[in-house]
């Protein structure tokens, strides 16, 4: 990635940042004021963790950079019912004294290897008893589920994803049956 | 008086209304539009068509509170983030279900003119014909010769996209240069066509979205945000078509705000002298007075404020004479078809967003085919390939997941049908004496259902649409279904149909109600019964058919 792009990349970061009602915390990380389930700082950090483990920071941002933790607090603020915010906080409850239980650490002070062996044993679990039986997610499972979709949700319509990744526009003036594969994302064109 | 004295009154806004205010404002009839919402001004008024997707704060979603504000338009997809302010609040305007039935409203200038699905069908003889040859309802008192020349003037005024594709049941018509199918779309239509031995057919849909220049209006530039108002006024509704034509006639006025709560009848001369209007904003009264009146409130509110024009004459509201006022509730029952995904063209896609998909037209029960159900359905769908927010196997998370979410996903293909609904008389709408609205007005109460012949399609309605997906050689084919709850299909008719006997139909076969032959009907209230294809382009028809004729009876002092 060249410079150029590095700064416009940076810009968009800065200009999406303004998003919700944000104080700063202790350690310098925004704060997302909730009007509809209580989802305390550590909390909302280790959403940000997890968020970030799933799309974390390459050569191009991560979801931390691209502000998605308060995307997906948004998305469940407001669009969650009671039972469905009550089953997330219990599931985000179950997963930190999962963390702790078995690493004596927090999920954010993990390394990333570990970080990432804890977040593909739950969809490989998950997979498994699908398999065997379509049940009711584990609260884990479904907390884990949760901030994942809301997270890929939030990343693949960021406009920074559709600007910089793919090719969106919002006026495409025409219909082409068939497009090159190959043209599709900025990266490879 | 005669400030409030026009030629003639319209009454709705929406895609009939419309169509009603052009032709007559154009034959020179000084016309007021009563509209019972608030105006909305083309393009200025499209507040959210030029967004991005990222600049919804909920991408687009319903909120919790969304949810709690529209108890009905949350029953389906029409609740959502984009256009919500399109969308009649379902508190204001309340009304009572004694069975089920969705109602999703458009109380603004333009109707649903400006959220509708555009898909625009013609009917052929077999549809018109269908309630003499299976002794249902009242014989359409038109044929197709008779709406054929109608059907062409409103598509080329409307401009419709098709391909002339020859077939019986579905007649071409006058259009626009078609939209592209695209790769796997065009296989399967080849695959299927060759499976069935050329018996069914899959074209790409005919949509009122222009794709040439027209009329001042800017062809398609396959945003597919239609739904959110067209800057462009690529596609057809009140405001990018008919509206303009009416206005530059001058001799049109709008009045928004206007709830039309009766039309106000003469014994003397058997004829309706005008209307009454309540005031949306003021609740004052008043009352405009015209020779002839056109009735396109949508087919539900039309019935509506005929039951609400209750005189000594008529108890049961103008119009009752028959008993079927307000009766013969039809809908197309929808929400059944099949998905699956489609391998083998992985290098292949396409550039963008095409407000338009593919149709599969009606094959049951025609060429002495007789299944154990009467009528028929056909299919909406398309392919293409999923977004971005798959899920991608054996990589989960973590930067070359990251990566992996620009590529395109897998090809899938989809269809759902659309279903005719017979007329049945104990499907009706009545006014709710114990109910009122925040205007103080009576509300509706529903006794609408689908019954066994509907039951019945609706199990070929999923069968036939996975059967059919995999002939296509489509992969890992789902079938859905669900109950069928009538008003999904926002298709709204029959309750004040045409027929040829006053006995049994609240018009004629001009759109004349037959206990006062100046008032006019002819939203989907008129129609006598459903077929299966959308019915918006018949209105059209219909409406444009029905004014021509009341200028040359006012001509002739007929009425």
């Amino acid at each position: 990635m060249n410079r150029r792009t590095v700064i416009k990349n940076l810009a968009l970061v800065i200009g999406g940042a303004v998003l919700l009602p944000s104080c700063m915390s202790h350690d310098g990380t925004s704060y997302v004021q909730l009007k509809h389930v209580n989802i305390d700082e550590d909390q909302q950090r280790l959403i940000a963790d997890v968020a970030e483990t799933i799309i974390p920071k390459t050569n191009t941002p991560g979801a931390k950079d691209l502000n998605l933790p308060a995307f997906v607090l948004k998305m469940i603020d407001d669009c969650y019912d009671k039972k469905r915010q009550q089953a997330f906080v219990a599931g985000l409850k179950a997963f930190t004294s999962m963390v702790k239980t078995k690493y004596g650490k927090q999920f954010g002070d993990l390394d990333i290897k570990q970080r990432e062996i804890i977040l593909t044993g739950i969809e490989k679990s998950a997979n498994a008893v699908k398999a065997a039986k379509p049940v009711k997610p584990d609260p884990i499972t479904g907390f884990y589920w949760d901030v994942k979709r809301q997270t890929i949700f939030g990343y693949t319509t960021s406009q920074y994803f559709m600007t910089k990744q793919i090719v969106y526009e919002l006026v495409p003036g025409r219909y082409i049956v068939h497009y090159p594969i190959k043209k599709l994302n900025l990266k490879s064109a | 008086m005669s400030a409030n004295t026009y030629d003639a009154i319209v009454i709705g806004s929406g895609i009939s209304g419309g169509w009603a205010a052009k032709e007559l404002t154009e034959k020179g009839l000084k016309t007021i539009m009563l509209e019972r919402g608030r105006n909305i001004e083309h393009i200025k008024d499209y507040v959210n068509a030029n967004k991005d997707p990222w600049e919804f704060p909920h991408r687009g979603g319903r909120t919790q509170q969304m949810i709690e504000d529209y108890p009905v338009l949350k029953r389906d997809y029409p609740l959502n983030e984009t256009n919500l302010d399109y969308w009649a609040s379902d508190k204001d305007s309340p009304y009572t279900e004694v069975k089920r039935f969705d109602w999703f409203r458009g109380y603004h200038v333009g109707g649903r003119s400006l959220m509708w699905g555009r898909q625009s069908y013609r009917w052929a003889d077999v549809d018109f014909e269908a309630n003499l040859k299976d002794g249902i309802g009242t014989d359409w008192p038109i044929r197709y010769k008779d709406i054929a020349p109608w059907y062409s003037y409103a598509e080329q005024f409307a401009g419709i996209s098709g391909n002339k594709d020859h077939l019986a049941i579905l007649p071409d018509g006058d259009f626009m240069p078609p939209m592209e199918m695209n790769v796997v779309e065009k296989d399967v239509s080849k695959r299927l066509m060759a499976f069935y031995k050329d018996q069914r057919a899959m074209v790409i849909g005919r949509t009122a979205n222009i794709t040439l220049p027209h009329n001042n209006r800017t062809n398609c530039q396959y945003r597919n945000k239609c739904w959110l108002g067209c800057p462009f006024g690529a596609y057809f509704s009140t405001q990018s078509a008919t509206l303009p034509a009416a206005m530059a006639t001058k001799n049109l006025t709008v009045r928004p705000w206007s709830i039309v709560t009766k039309i106000l009848y003469d014994k003397d001369t058997k004829k309706a002298k005008g209307v009454e209007v309540l005031d949306a904003e003021t609740n004052q009264t008043y009352e405009y007075f015209a020779k002839i009146i056109f009735v396109n409130a949508s087919a539900l509110n039309s019935a509506w404020i005929l039951m609400n024009s209750a005189t000594d004459i008529w108890p049961g509201g103008l119009g009752s004479s028959s008993g079927e006022l307000g009766h013969n509730v039809m809908d197309h029952h929808l929400g059944v078809g099949a998905s699956g995904t489609v391998e083998g063209y992985d290098d292949k896609y396409y550039f963008g967003r095409r407000a338009n998909g593919i149709y599969i037209p009606r094959y049951r029960n025609l060429n002495g085919e007789k299944r154990d159900y009467i009528r028929g359905f056909g299919y909406q769908g398309g392919a293409g390939r999923e977004n971005w927010s798959r899920d991608i196997a054996e990589m989960n998370i973590g930067g070359a997941f990251k990566d992996a979410l620009t590529e395109p996903g897998t090809w899938s293909m989809g269809i759902g049908g659309f279903g005719e609904t017979l007329p049945y008389h104990e499907n009706k709408i009545t006014l709710d004496k114990t109910k009122k609205d925040k205007w103080g007005l009576n509300i509706l109460s529903f006794d609408v259902e689908v019954k066994d012949n509907e039951r019945k399609m609706r199990i070929d309605m999923e069968n036939d649409a996975k059967e059919m997906l995999e002939a296509a050689g489509v992969k890992n084919v789902h079938s859905f279904t669900s109950k069928g709850v009538l008003g999904r299909g926002i298709h709204e008719m029959g309750t004040a149909r045409m027929g040829r006997d006053p006995k049994t139909s609240v018009l004629n076969e001009w759109n004349q109600v037959w206990d006062a032959k100046n008032v006019f009907v002819t939203d989907g209230a008129a129609m006598a019964s459903a077929a299966c294809q959308n019915p918006s382009l018949t209105y059209m028809a219909l409406t444009a058919r029905a004014a021509n004729h009341a200028v040359e009876e006012l001509k002739k002092n007929n009425i």
